[in-house]
């Protein structure tokens, strides 16, 4: 048995797969592959496999990771090019790599870039009276339900990259994990609440990176 | 860039059902073909991509250079809600565009309750329902499927229906309406004229229906040259060489029968009087065992799904079974497949066979004896005993199976409440067989379940002529039940009887019915199959303010004599024959299947499968 690290990107075409749906869809292509799988043991064996950080329906990314486990040994390009032969249009497995242990942590990624096109009304002029803010304090969905959070520690960055008319494109790298995660809608509530001109309204996001403290993984 | 589409899916469950794109799609570029055909399926996604019917139809056309065929189904209500908000019209999940203008839409008519959903799809898309005011500038709207046979509820949306297997129709429509759209698409008669010569091809405005004085049908005559007067089905003769994909569309989500399925054989050999697939579908054909482990290893391969079903009406009665199922274990078990068999008689060969494939889960098995005492069953011909059920389930029990379900109908013609009180006996049998086995030779926990449906008569059925029974009858029997079962073991379900009474309505009706359909669908019926959508008290107001008396068509018995709203649609199985049938349902007396004796039911004109073997 050997475990890879598998980088992934998905498009507009299937952003609307939720995570379990994918699961059972890179099953099925690993099958089409003829990749063999190592499956787990006990009473419903089934293959091991483990994505980072899932991301949320409806938002497309560059930059998504999961770790396989299958059984032999395979060169990273030809089993790239061979999962790339099974997956449906619009996933594209971008790298693979062959680990001994720990070597890459998925469980340690704790930071996200978002690429945010957004809908509002008003205005928004300066984002950096907003980050001037000591504390952003918004509601939070967590575990337990919704309750009272300061974001602004987990916002590393966050900038206006383009505006049209009645819309604005935000770039912000922000905080995903286990220890604190954070979601672009949560800093768009956030912005609503502290900058009084802005009110968004419907919103796409793009996952542009993740990385283990600003260091990428593959 | 944010589109309207974006917006629409963000807010509706279930986005993937309307994004298309799965693998094995079939995409094409709409400027390089002549005939762009919608195949509409007038329920949800998940019910429509279980659907083998739409899987070798849809392939079957996409192999041709000129036609590209897309799919089409019913929106959840909340994607209608949004759709009509947004002015967005019903569309094709491949291309995404409206089928406003389309080339065809076919319609499969499954079920007798998709029939408002059919309306609902078409003013979706902005395409006026009745046939008489569609012009040339709307597509054709077919039709075909089990319900085809006595399409005519629905007969004024359609400009043509199909009667019987299509993997050869559909083809030869599609070449008459590449040939009418090349010279211009004059008038949509001209091409209705040029299909109605095409055998199982029936045009329902060639017709004129006439009434008697009572309500019933007095005639049904062609009105126009080129109509038959009579349809006659069309079948695949050559089974095993028939037109099979080698390919399956994968869906995202999870759909109903998610699982690659083999269709091993098509019609049944045992003649339930009940059962219009076992009539319709005659003669019983065989797919050879080695042509179906090719088509087996190419599904799976190209879809890389993890389950495969074999799809019958009775797998039992499949010749090459053990062949074949031998031939599939190797393939399964190397790749842990799961391979599941369905409509399997219990015996020592598959309960072996199910201990093979089901190694460890011991899922719960399910009989079908139809109804509570050996009388009845006589009367139905389910050639089944009390003696084989038991015998059946002391075998799943010492094989350490618990959970066994029982179905049955009530409302089943010539019915006494002894017949109800059956079921429970049986039942309670069943309970003897699990205690009478030493405890250490059984698994612990039985548990039973006794479901009941309500039966509807059905067209082509030896049945085709009773009574069904009312909703204060079937809940009466419902009641009788509920209150024999004395077992805390034994679990009773039932079926609504008012879905069952609307089945009953369209399942029998003739043309009539077509203004009570448009009329609830104005009112808001639509869903009918989903009990959450399910507006009986609509349907009922809408029948009382046209005037129409639903009990006419489904409570009442016929005679013999009576012009059937489908008498003039041959599926080669004789009326007479099924009249024989209903008096030796009378009389209790059970016919032999067609492996044992033939009973000369008039299938045989096909000269093929069972009818054919030595």
């Amino acid at each position: 048995m050997s475990s890879y690290i598998l980088k992934y990107s998905r498009d507009e075409r299937v952003k609307y797969i939720s995570h379990l749906d994918f699961v059972r869809l890179f099953h099925r292509a690993v099958r089409r592959a003829d990749i063999p799988f190592v499956f787990s043991q006990g009473f419903n064996p089934h293959p091991i496999m483990t994505v980072a950080q899932p991301l949320s329906v409806g938002v497309t990314s560059d930059c998504e990771y999961m770790k396989v486990g299958f059984d032999g040994n395979f060169d990273e390009a030809e089993l790239c090019k061979g999962l790339n032969g099974a997956m449906p249009p619009g996933y594209e497995i971008k790298a693979a790599k062959k680990i001994n242990g720990k070597e890459i942590d998925l469980t340690k990624i704790n930071r996200a870039e978002y690429i945010v096109e957004a809908e509002y009304e008003g205005s928004i002029d300066d984002i950096k009276e907003f980050l001037a803010n000591k504390e952003l304090v918004v509601m939070k969905k967590t575990k337990s339900g919704e309750k009272e959070s300061d974001i602004r520690p987990y916002i590393y960055d966050l900038k206006i990259i383009d505006r049209q008319e009645g819309t604005v494109m935000l770039d912000m790298t922000i905080a995903v994990g286990s220890i604190y995660n954070l979601k672009p809608e949560t800093v768009l509530k956030a912005m609503e609440k502290y900058l009084p001109e802005f009110r968004p309204g419907f919103f796409a996001a793009h996952r542009k990176s993740m990385t283990i403290d600003g260091k990428e993984i593959l | 860039m944010i589109t309207l589409q974006d917006k629409i899916l963000s807010k509706v469950t279930k986005p993937t059902r309307y994004t298309g794109g799965e693998l094995n799609a079939v995409l094409k570029d709409p400027k390089s073909v002549d005939v762009r055909f919608g195949f509409c399926f007038a329920d949800t996604y998940e019910i429509a991509m279980s659907h083998l019917g739409l899987k070798i139809l849809y392939h079957s056309l996409n192999n041709r250079s000129d036609t590209w065929c897309e799919r089409v189904f019913a929106p959840w209500t909340d994607m209608e809600d949004e759709m009509r908000a947004h002015g967005m019209r019903l569309f094709a999940l491949e291309s995404g565009d409206e089928v406003t203008h389309f080339d065809m839409l076919g319609f499969t008519l499954q079920y007798e309750l998709c029939y408002s959903n059919i309306v609902n799809m078409l003013n979706l898309a902005g395409i006026p329902p009745l046939a008489s005011e569609r012009g040339e500038e709307y597509p054709i709207i077919c039709g075909g499927g089990p319900c085809a046979y006595n399409a005519e509820p629905v007969a004024d949306f359609f400009d043509f229906l199909m009667m019987g297997e299509g993997e050869d129709l559909i083809n030869e429509v599609t070449d008459e309406y590449a040939r009418w759209k090349k010279n211009g698409k004059k008038d949509k008669r001209d091409y209705l004229e040029a299909i109605a010569k095409i055998d199982g091809v029936y045009v329902p405005s060639f017709y004129d229906v006439e009434y008697n004085a009572d309500g019933t049908v007095k005639s049904v005559v062609p009105n126009n040259p080129n109509a038959k007067p009579r349809i006659k089905k069309r079948i695949m003769r050559d089974f095993d060489g028939a037109y099979t994909p080698e390919t399956i569309i994968v869906p995202f989500g999870e759909v109903v029968h998610d699982r690659v399925m083999l269709e091993i054989m098509r019609g049944c050999l045992r003649g339930c009087r009940f059962c219009q697939a076992g009539y319709i579908y005659r003669p019983q054909r065989e797919r050879s065992p080695q042509r179906l482990l090719g088509i087996a290893d190419s599904l799976l391969s190209c879809s890389g799904y993890d389950e495969i079903s074999l799809s019958s009406l009775s797998s039992s009665d499949y010749g090459g079974l053990r062949e074949l199922t031998d031939g599939l274990l190797d393939m399964t078990e190397q790749k842990k497949i799961g391979l599941s068999l369905p409509s399997l008689r219990i015996d020592n060969f598959s309960l072996e066979l199910m201990e093979k494939v089901q190694k460890v889960r011991k899922t719960g098995i399910t009989f079908a004896p139809e109804a509570g005492t050996q009388r009845l069953r006589d009367v139905i011909n389910k050639n089944i005993t009390e003696e084989d059920i038991l015998s059946s389930t002391k075998l799943l029990f010492e094989g350490g199976w618990t959970s066994v379900k029982l179905y049955f109908m009530i409302g089943l013609p010539t019915e006494t409440n002894e017949d109800v009180e059956g079921i429970a006996e049986l039942a309670q049998k069943v309970l003897g067989v699990y205690f009478g086995i030493p405890k250490e030779e059984r698994a612990k926990n039985i548990n039973i379940t006794v479901s009941t449906s309500s039966f509807v008569p059905k067209p082509f059925t030896a049945f085709q002529w009773a009574a069904q029974n009312s909703r204060e009858e079937l809940i009466e029997k419902q009641d009788l039940l509920k209150s024999s079962i004395k077992s805390k073991r034994i679990r009773y379900n039932w079926h609504d009887n008012k879905t069952s009474y609307l089945e009953g309505v369209f399942a029998r009706g003739d043309r009539r019915l077509s203004r009570v359909i448009l009329r609830a669908v104005e009112k808001g019926c639509k869903f009918d199959g989903w009990g959450e959508h399910f507006r009986f008290d609509l349907w009922m107001e809408t029948f009382e303010e046209l005037g129409i008396d639903p009990d006419f068509y489904n409570l009442r018995e016929r005679s013999y004599e009576e012009v059937l709203p489908w008498d003039h649609i041959d599926i080669g199985v004789t009326k007479l024959f099924l009249m024989k049938e209903n008096e030796k349902a009378k009389a209790a007396e059970t016919t032999p299947h067609c492996r044992e004796k033939c009973s000369g039911c008039g299938a045989a004109v096909w000269k093929t499968g069972v009818c054919t073997e030595k």
